[in-house]
């Protein structure tokens, strides 16, 4: 009897559970079926991340709701060129779109996005049971406000890293070579002169061995911004030059004579050691983004370098683009005395935590089947393989995915770096001026990788140009 | 009365087409540029500012540089279209085994879509991994860096437009020598002409408005140009590249300063305009005025 009554509470309790959890696998069709027929438009840069959400969520997503889901990925200054002026001119053709974390102050500025907290509190309907907030990485406080309302949903996040190549760290030949010359053993860098010490010698051994290989990569373009950044924002800062040098709290100077950094004598070491870099990295540095040195490091033609993370687990583990698979190791930049420590107490930053989210334009005419489209994406169950196939964590919990534990041993560690180390790393300064100083800036910049004008007029040139283009903005008096 | 009112119906849509897509914006544009407006400012909106815009233009030495960077381009990207064109269009008047392969062939780019011709050109032109860098120092021992060279990098914007644009003037002017009657040619040739001569005093002033009409569709574009380039180079290596298109293009967009990017954006059509006049009095006008009554 017992045994019946137990078999018979079994098959009740299964019972509700099959009558319950329907319930909870179907919101996404109850809620869709409101918008069915709906087709949603998103613009992103065309990125790992973004091209998942593109080949897999967005179909994925269109099969749960019955909502169209047409992503656009394409450059960078493409995506910011369309995004802006449907923004700007309020033509709504765009439901969603890509923002960069240094553009977010921006756009909030320019009141662009939907606040994505308050419209999820106002409509609960719209509410997916299994989104929430809290369970993204502080990285998502970079898209809130002052009130903590969240502006953007978080869809990639990696920081700019230190590559090396393990095969070639590991060779005893190397080794006892580079320990012959140095007198050191060949180890990851943790200072610039480390860095330098073993790229040149790296270069040198490429050069005596006929062999296509140099000791570091440089993103240093010649008139694309990427050299720019790569410059203020991964090079700097390891010198203990942060947000680009420009000081907001004194009337946004970037003039040491008015309180700025920008032509300190640290950032005037700093862009020495880099164009010393540049001089000895592979040949096509002059013409390189942050594409091409993720691809120059694929390729084997550099021992070591600072590559964007979200190029990481391809380099490391895709054997069709790839010819270091297995052979990637990655450590922290190397940097000035005192770095690490400003970092530490919060004071400045190791390195460039760069990511993005995706945002609703004001001017989107699907807001809510966009509400729904963003909450999919941000939901803890999809961000496994997410983060398998492109290299970016954005919820805490991805970290404990079994595959994503399992990537990480690929990757060398890399996503327990950013799980630990993460928080030395920043993204950019809350400034709503990026792209106006950058362009500023950027030609007398230039000027200095052609050897124009000498890095530290460059760099007076810089900061007085920074100060004018803020005075001509309006936000310095 | 009648036929004028038919006339004015007919003429009605393009004179909306022209007036909403043309004369429109470019009122607005006029409009914009007499006004300070960054709408990433601390002020956003539209200051009216009178014609600081334009004195300020007066003094941009990147602005400047870039004028005469753009007028280079276009001087040596024309030339060369319009020789190479005429060269090409005087040998598809020949029969040659494969002529109309070669001339399909040769009229390809024309169908290419330039930020598409920008891509395969940098592809081809990347050190270390392009081809053209690779075949140069297989040969010549020459290290092509577009990333460094600004002489390189500015050779390669204008062969690259040469490489696009020549086979519209090849047809053009295919067009115009095909139409041309044989009678002046064979009196000229009874009368004991050369080739040079028969070319001087025959054909060129017989096909000179061909000719004026494709150099002026030519200059026109080369000083707007901006998809190849950008795509090829960035406008660099520093501003070796940066045409006026270019410049125009990183004011308004990047650097989203709408009021000054309208100013420049006005005066780049008046020089356009003025250049084109410039050219018509000293290739058709004073022409016409030696000419006996």
């Amino acid at each position: 009897m017992k045994h019946e009554l137990r078999m018979g509470l079994a098959a009740l309790a299964v019972s509700l559970m099959t009558s319950v959890m329907p319930a909870k696998a179907d919101f996404w069709s109850d809620a869709g079926a409101k918008y069915k027929g709906v087709t949603l438009h998103g613009v992103t840069e065309s990125t790992p991340p973004s091209n998942y959400i593109k080949d897999v969520l967005a179909p994925a997503f269109e099969k749960a709701t019955g909502i169209k889901v047409e992503i656009e990925t394409t450059s960078w200054d493409q995506m910011y060129d369309k995004a802006i002026k449907d923004m700007e001119a309020k033509t709504g053709i765009y439901d969603m779109v890509y923002i960069e974390q240094d553009i977010i102050y921006a756009y909030l500025a320019r009141d662009f996005l939907v606040d994505i907290t308050k419209s999820l509190k106002d409509d609960p309907s719209l509410k997916a049971p299994e989104y929430d907030e809290t369970h993204f990485t502080t990285f998502a406080n970079y898209f809130k406000n002052a009130d903590g309302d969240l502006f953007g949903i978080p869809m990639e996040a990696f920081i700019k890293l230190y590559l090396y190549r393990t095969d070639l760290f590991n060779d005893p030949a190397i080794k006892e070579a580079f320990k012959k010359e140095t007198g050191k053993d060949l180890v990851p860098a943790k200072t610039h002169e480390e860095y330098t010490q073993i790229a040149e010698f790296f270069t040198k051994w490429g050069k005596d061995h006929n062999l296509e290989l140099w000791g570091t990569t440089a993103q240093a373009h010649t008139g694309h911004p990427a050299s720019w950044y790569e410059f203020f924002e991964s090079i700097a800062p390891t010198f203990g030059v942060y947000n680009w040098g420009i000081d907001a709290s004194k009337n946004y100077s970037a003039s040491v004579a008015n309180g700025g950094t920008m032509n300190s004598d640290k950032a005037k070491a700093a862009l020495k050691y880099w164009l010393h870099l540049r001089d000895i990295a592979p040949p096509e540095s002059p013409a390189s983004t942050w594409t091409e040195v993720g691809t120059t490091f694929a390729a084997g033609r550099a021992a070591q370098g600072l590559v964007y993370g979200e190029n990481a687990a391809w380099i490391a583990a895709d054997a069709e683009k790839s010819k270091v698979v297995g052979n990637v190791g990655v450590a922290l930049p190397p940097l000035a005395p005192g770095v690490m420590e400003d970092a530490e107490a919060g004071k400045g930053y190791i390195g460039y935590y760069d990511g993005g989210a995706f945002g609703l334009p004001v001017t989107s005419k699907n807001k809510e089947a966009a509400l729904l489209f963003l909450q999919y994406i941000g939901q803890d169950s999809v961000q496994g393989d997410w983060a398998v196939a492109a290299p970016r964590i954005t919820n805490t919990a991805t970290y404990d995915d079994p595959k994503v534990i399992e990537m990480d041993k690929k990757l060398n560690g890399y996503y327990t770096m950013l799980k630990n180390d993460g928080k030395l790393f920043a993204g950019a300064p809350p400034y709503p001026f990026h792209a106006q100083v950058r362009e500023a800036t950027a030609p007398i910049f230039y000027k200095i990788l052609l050897g124009e004008v000498s890095s530290d007029d460059g760099l007076d040139q810089m900061a007085a140009a920074a100060e004018a283009e803020l005075k001509n903005l309006g936000y310095r008096k | 009365m009648r036929s004028n009112r038919v006339g004015w119906l007919m003429l009605a849509p393009t004179i909306a087409i022209l007036g909403i897509f043309g004369i429109v914006p470019f009122l607005y544009v006029l409009y914009v540029a007499f006004h300070q407006w960054n709408p990433f400012g601390a002020n956003p909106y539209m200051i009216y500012n009178g014609a600081d815009n334009f004195r300020r233009l007066v003094f941009d030495n990147e602005f400047l540089t870039s004028i005469a960077f753009t007028l280079k381009f276009a001087f040596f990207a024309v030339v060369s279209e319009v020789i190479l064109g005429y060269l090409l269009a005087q040998l598809f008047m020949r029969e040659f085994p494969g002529r109309g392969l070669f001339r399909t062939i040769h009229t390809l780019p024309l169908i290419v879509a330039p930020i598409v011709v920008g891509s395969v050109w940098r592809l081809m032109t990347t050190p270390s991994i392009g081809i053209i860098p690779y075949l140069l120092k297989s040969w010549f021992g020459y290290d092509l860096n577009i990333g460094r060279d600004a002489t390189m990098a500015f050779a390669l914007t204008v062969i690259m437009d040469i490489w696009h644009w020549t086979p519209l003037v090849t047809l053009t002017l295919l067009a115009a020598l095909v139409s041309l009657p044989k009678e002046p040619f064979e009196q000229a040739q009874i009368d004991g002409a050369n080739r040079w001569q028969i070319f001087w005093h025959v054909t060129l002033p017989m096909i000179r408005p061909a000719i004026l009409a494709t150099v002026f569709i030519r200059l026109m574009d080369a000083l707007r140009t901006v998809d190849e380039v950008w795509m090829l180079t960035g406008g660099g290596p520093g501003a070796a590249t940066r045409y006026l298109g270019l410049h125009i293009w990183k004011i308004v967009f990047p650097k989203t300063d709408y009021g000054y990017g309208s100013a420049t954006s006005i005066i780049v059509l008046y020089l356009t305009l003025v250049m084109c006049w410039l050219l018509y009095v000293a290739l058709v006008a004073r022409r016409d005025q030696k000419r006996p009554s």
